[in-house]
């Protein structure tokens, strides 16, 4: 096992944002985590990546636990994240920001560079533009290659298709595919569920903080309590 | 009008000389805003440290008489490495004991501020009642260092136009413009200044980079801090006397100048100090001395009426810092 959320709660100050978050998530996997505004999908990843203490449970990754590790370390330890919102960088350049992602770690990053620019021949093209006046699309693509650069064993990206064109989001999704098999795991947050679902090979269904389902991504497809709430239902949307 | 003609010179002169220490007690309140959205109103005293500092090296070397060549850029050297570790270390151990636990806590940057306020008058009376009778043996309140030798020769060396330079005049603008210069190197072209860089633009995304923030904010203080006791030995230099106030005035003058450039913004902090000191010499050609610091805050008022985030427009956030 990759990545081992044990029972977490996290707080808000007085307020429970998760109430025993249990997930898992298994090497080369694809794992979505779906839900509805506020069920506490980007909680979840904050934890994860070490943004909000934990009240109580674990994180266990790579074997070890994880839970009182201070986030900045975890980076080195292996998880990337491509925040909600993207979190470019606005003053930095496109290259400045992937080199963000090597900050970390020493050495030249050349081929994590020609790697990344490859994925996405986009930010090749604007290297010496500044994040900050980018298209949505554009710094979501380079928020990816950004966690990419931290040379992550998984991957957390959080609503990556969020304010895109449909177009650009099946692009993006195409290339979350890519990244993973290229051998990078992934534990996705989407509102989008349809699309994370044919994607992911197995997901988790967040209800107000706490876990409600956990099945196959093609079964939740199916099932008919998922479609109704958060695939659009029989109002034939999506 | 020939009376403004008369003292053009000469008050551009002085207005550059005290613009450049503005400005370097301007980065701190700056950089530390960028960082963390805190005024760190302690930031004066961190200054004041640094003059107090150079005063100490001056008695310990035992000046006499106003020094020259080698031996004078030595006692600058020594006296300027001691000040910086001395408000550095001020700045570092205000941030460990005023700012730091609330942080931890998830304060409000209201206790945050009040904190601030309350380490300045803290410090203040620590200067006041502790440092000047007990280390410098005096208890007036006051060190007045006209009574000890100069340090620098004070009579004109050249002039350009009708306004004569000294000195001072020179070692000011240029240890000044050499501070800021490293300072721009170090946020610009090195690994320290990325971390700063992007956990003013962005602190969670810092994070998720490996950024260590704690770090970046001690870093922070650090530097600011030098940069004020660079501050307080040039203007122990320019006005020769020192007491526990004076950081009082210059930091409140060196905040404005960081509003008025354009809070978070290093260029801007550079640029404000010396408009500002410019500004309030000119001014006082006119009205007199007394009324500088009335122009001053009329020049700050009028700005932020017209661009509201300063001259330059752009806090760190935005700015390539």
């Amino acid at each position: 096992m990759l990545l081992e959320v044990r029972d977490i709660h996290v707080h808000y100050g007085k307020i429970a944002a998760l109430k025993g978050v249990t997930l898992e998530v298994e090497e080369g996997e694809i794992v979505t985590l779906i839900g509805a505004n506020g069920a506490g999908k980007t909680t979840t990843l904050k934890s994860i990546s070490g943004l909000r203490p934990l009240t109580s449970g674990r994180i266990v990754f790579d074997g070890t636990d994880i839970s009182k590790l201070q986030g900045h370390k975890r980076v080195l330890a292996g998880i990337g994240q491509a925040p909600e919102g993207r979190g470019i960088f606005p003053g930095m350049t496109v290259q400045e920001n992937l080199l963000m992602g090597a900050y970390a770690r020493k050495g030249t990053f050349r081929e994590e560079l020609d790697e990344v620019y490859e994925l996405f021949p986009r930010l090749s093209e604007r290297r010496t533009q500044f994040g900050g006046t980018m298209s949505g699309g554009e710094q979501q693509m380079l928020a990816i290659g950004r966690a990419l650069m931290t040379n992550p064993k998984v991957l957390l990206l959080d609503e990556p298709s969020m304010g895109l064109a449909p177009m650009l989001v099946a692009q993006i999704f195409e290339i979350v595919r890519e990244i993973n098999q290229r051998g990078t795991t992934v534990l996705l947050v989407e509102q989008n569920a349809m699309q994370a679902l044919q994607l992911a090979h197995r997901a988790y269904v967040l209800e107000s903080g706490r876990v409600v389902k956990a099945a196959d991504a093609s079964g939740l497809l199916d099932d008919p309590e998922v479609r109704a709430a958060y695939l659009g239902g029989d109002l034939g949307v999506d | 009008m020939d009376n403004f003609l008369g003292q053009f010179g000469p008050a551009t002169v002085g207005g550059l000389a005290i613009g450049s220490i503005y400005a370097l007690v301007a980065l701190g309140y700056t950089m530390v805003y960028g960082v963390l959205r805190l005024i760190n109103f302690a930031h004066s005293e961190v200054f004041t440290i640094g003059g107090f500092a150079a005063v100490g090296v001056f008695l310990m070397v035992g000046v006499s008489a106003p020094v020259g060549g080698f031996a004078l850029i030595g006692l600058l050297l020594l006296t300027v490495l001691v000040a910086m570790a001395a408000s550095g270390g001020t700045a570092l151990l205000l941030e460990q004991v005023a700012y730091r636990p609330l942080r931890k806590h998830g304060s409000s940057r209201l206790a945050a501020l009040i904190s601030a306020i309350g380490a300045s008058l803290f410090l203040q009376e620590l200067i006041k009642l502790v440092i000047i009778p007990h280390v410098f043996g005096q208890s007036n309140g006051a060190i007045q260092l006209q009574n000890m030798p100069r340090v620098i020769d004070k009579t004109p060396l050249f002039s350009i136009g009708n306004a004569p330079i000294r000195l001072d005049h020179v070692i000011i603008v240029v240890a000044a413009v050499i501070m800021m210069v490293l300072l721009d190197r170090l946020v610009n072209g090195t690994r320290v200044g990325r971390g700063i860089r992007a956990t003013a633009q962005d602190p969670e995304a810092a994070v998720l980079m490996g950024v260590n923030i704690d770090k970046v904010v001690r870093t922070t203080f650090l530097l600011g801090g030098a940069m004020a006791g660079v501050a307080g030995v040039l203007y122990l230099l320019y006005f020769e006397n020192l007491d526990y106030r004076v950081g009082f005035v210059v930091g409140i003058k060196a905040f404005t100048a960081a509003v008025l450039g354009g809070i978070g913004n290093l260029r801007g902090a550079l640029l404000g100090g010396f408009v500002l000191g410019l500004v309030e010499s000119w001014s006082s050609i006119f009205l007199g001395a007394e009324w500088s610091e009335v122009t001053a805050f009329v020049v700050l008022v009028l700005v932020l009426m017209f661009r509201p985030t300063g001259i330059l427009g752009e806090s760190l956030q935005r700015a390539r810092a």
